[in-house]
């Protein structure tokens, strides 16, 4: 039985977790397409970590952070982007199962840093909430946004390896609930080819967090996507840069594949006050490039 | 009783493939890859096989009985469901709220199941489900409730005789497709599925992989089984048909709304939850309302 499970589980498709770098986004996003590898939304339901391109060292900890969180025995195959990586992943994974070509964790399974204890519990914060005891932030009542109710505030860093959001990217955010209250850019996006601010790539990308891989596919291909209520599933208004560019207006460019000449503004000033799939979906309404650009120039502007 | 006891675990076992092996062939409506029979049992066997870590301090009672929870729910809606030839395995006068309270608990089945790992996606996931679970629940009752003015009676057995001569779906056309809404929510699929999306790396499930995530997407496909089930006996007559014995209609129609949800569940976008709180409050339960009003006013005339 137990045999026969592991010969079953071999005709699935290879699980992997996406780390990518630089110049890699397509080809990356072309194994959406390809057979027998499925990308894993999240790490822990992955049995490959697949680390495309160089990662630059800024990354690296990051990096680290996400291998650990495949689960053990695990593997890791560095990929440039060249050829399809089917063969390579499929025979790691027969390794992975005699026992080879396991990949030890990188970070000692213990606290980001020491107890620093206040409090009548130690925990860094006041009563029972808040602080940062042993290096993980924990949620504190704080004013709200919206409607005045103090409801816990949470902030916490997202990225460079996190699924929806563009690779590279790294956010310090505070969140109350699914509210985004602050913002800052800690590094922006990595840069990437033309080829991922083509239209129908761009378009892809936002459908995929729309819910909708099937349509993606077939705009990925150059062709129309055959979905309901995708384009008006994004309200209108929602992300608008200016009066009427807003992103249903973006993604409606990009399906007629009108490239755009969209300039992102600041991620730290766009994305307060927006829930956090407003604040996705916002985020990937723009060109890699336009976003990183845009980093770029508010990191020069503070510097200055 | 132990006949049928069997019988309802053979439909949520058949039937959770079956669902699975949909979401597997859907893809080539967009011209991607269907893939077979056996896709299926090969993912499910190499989730089972592929191990699992933990985050720190979990709740593992949480984290164990959130997929219980919903396979429990789904089963047991399913029970009042007249499947098998003897009928219901139980034959409750008051079946539809014995379902209404199984949909109920799924919202904690789903919240404990984002609480449990101690993270803040899953958490996310889990308020994010809440919100909008609460207010699709009410249209499910005005709708079950509708199916049940001509039949004088709460019983599924009951309502379902009450279409031998015109199914529900003609008498009350606005039911099923609300109901169909109500099913993509409590399944977690596509346009409704706030818990679980990619734009959460996961949400409830970011944190999970292995046999635990494996129970979870099992549990998920038994309530498709069982929301089929239900939908099948409430608005297509459920057994009742020519030629053919009554439990094999009963599973051609479930099976012809799983497909439905599955096809809907992967072509319809999802919109941000604030906007599809706004629709739900504003446009699906003022529809479903009048639906209830029609019903009433169709039976007294």
């Amino acid at each position: 039985m137990g045999v026969n499970l592991v010969s079953l589980a071999r005709r699935a498709p290879v699980s992997v977790y996406p780390c990518i770098g630089p110049e890699m986004l397509p080809a990356v996003e072309a194994l959406w397409q390809a057979r027998g590898i499925r990308l894993s939304a999240t790490p822990r339901d992955a049995e490959i970590l697949l680390v495309a391109g160089e990662i630059p060292d800024d990354a690296r900890p990051a990096l680290d952070r996400v291998h650990d969180q495949v689960p053990p025995p695990r593997a890791v195959h560095h990929w440039a982007g060249d050829g399809d990586p089917h063969d390579a992943l499929v025979a790691l994974r027969d390794r992975l199962a005699r026992g080879e070509g396991l990949s030890p964790d990188r970070q000692p399974d213990e606290p980001p840093n020491e107890w620093r204890g206040k409090g009548d519990n130690g925990q860094g914060g006041k009563g029972m909430m808040g602080g940062v005891p042993y290096g993980r932030p924990m949620a504190m009542t704080d004013d709200d946004l919206r409607d005045g109710l103090a409801l816990d505030a949470y902030s916490a860093q997202f990225g460079p390896f996190a699924p929806m959001l563009p690779p590279g990217l790294v956010l310090d955010l505070t969140l109350q609930g699914d509210v985004i209250v602050k913002a800052a850019v800690a590094a922006p996006p990595f840069p990437q080819p033309p080829e991922a601010s083509r239209p129908a790539a761009c378009a892809a990308r936002l459908l995929r967090l729309l819910g909708l891989d099937g349509p993606a596919a077939r705009v990925a291909a150059g062709r129309s996507p055959n979905a309901f209520f995708a384009v008006r599933a994004v309200p209108a208004g929602l992300g608008a840069a200016a009066p009427g560019a807003d992103i249903r207006s973006r993604l409606r460019g990009w399906l007629a594949d009108e490239p755009g000449t969209y300039q992102a503004p600041d991620p730290a000033q766009m994305l307060p006050g927006l829930e956090w799939h407003e604040a996705v979906l916002t985020l990937a309404s723009y060109t890699p490039d336009a976003l990183r650009l845009a980093c770029l120039a508010a990191a020069e502007g503070r510097a200055a | 009783m132990m006949i049928a006891a069997l019988n309802l675990l053979a439909m949520l076992v058949l039937g959770a493939w079956l669902a699975a092996t949909f979401d597997r062939m859907a893809p080539a409506l967009w011209g991607g890859r269907a893939r077979g029979p056996l896709a299926a049992l090969a993912d499910g066997a190499a989730m089972l096989t592929r191990p699992a870590t933990g985050t720190e301090k979990p709740d593992a009672m949480l984290r164990i009985g959130a997929p219980l929870l919903y396979l429990v729910l789904a089963a047991v809606g399913l029970a009042v469901v007249p499947i098998g030839p003897a009928g219901a395995l139980i034959e409750s006068p008051v079946g539809i709220v014995i379902w209404g309270s199984c949909e109920a608990l799924i919202v904690i089945a789903v919240f404990m199941h984002g609480w449990a790992p101690n993270s803040p996606f899953p958490l996310i996931g889990a308020y994010r489900y809440a919100a909008i679970a609460l207010p699709v629940m009410l249209p499910s009752m005005f709708v079950l409730i509708a199916a049940a003015i001509p039949a004088e009676s709460l019983s599924v057995t009951a309502i379902v005789e009450s279409q031998r001569e015109v199914w529900n779906v003609v008498r009350q056309p606005l039911g099923l497709p609300l109901f169909v809404l109500v099913g993509l929510t409590l399944t977690l699929r596509g346009p409704m599925d706030y818990a679980d999306g990619l734009d959460l790396a996961g949400g409830t499930s970011a944190e999970q992989g292995g046999r635990g995530r494996a129970l979870w997407q099992m549990a998920r496909l038994a309530m498709l089984v069982a929301f089929s089930g239900m939908a099948a006996a409430v608005f297509l007559g459920g057994p009742l048909g020519p030629v053919l014995p009554g439990p094999v209609w009963l599973w051609l129609k479930t099976a012809l709304i799983m497909a439905v949800v599955v096809v809907l569940g992967q072509a319809v976008g999802r919109t941000p939850p604030a906007n599809m709180l706004k629709l739900l409050w504003v446009f699906g339960l003022p529809i479903s309302f009048l639906h209830l009003v029609a019903a009433g006013a169709l039976a007294l005339w």
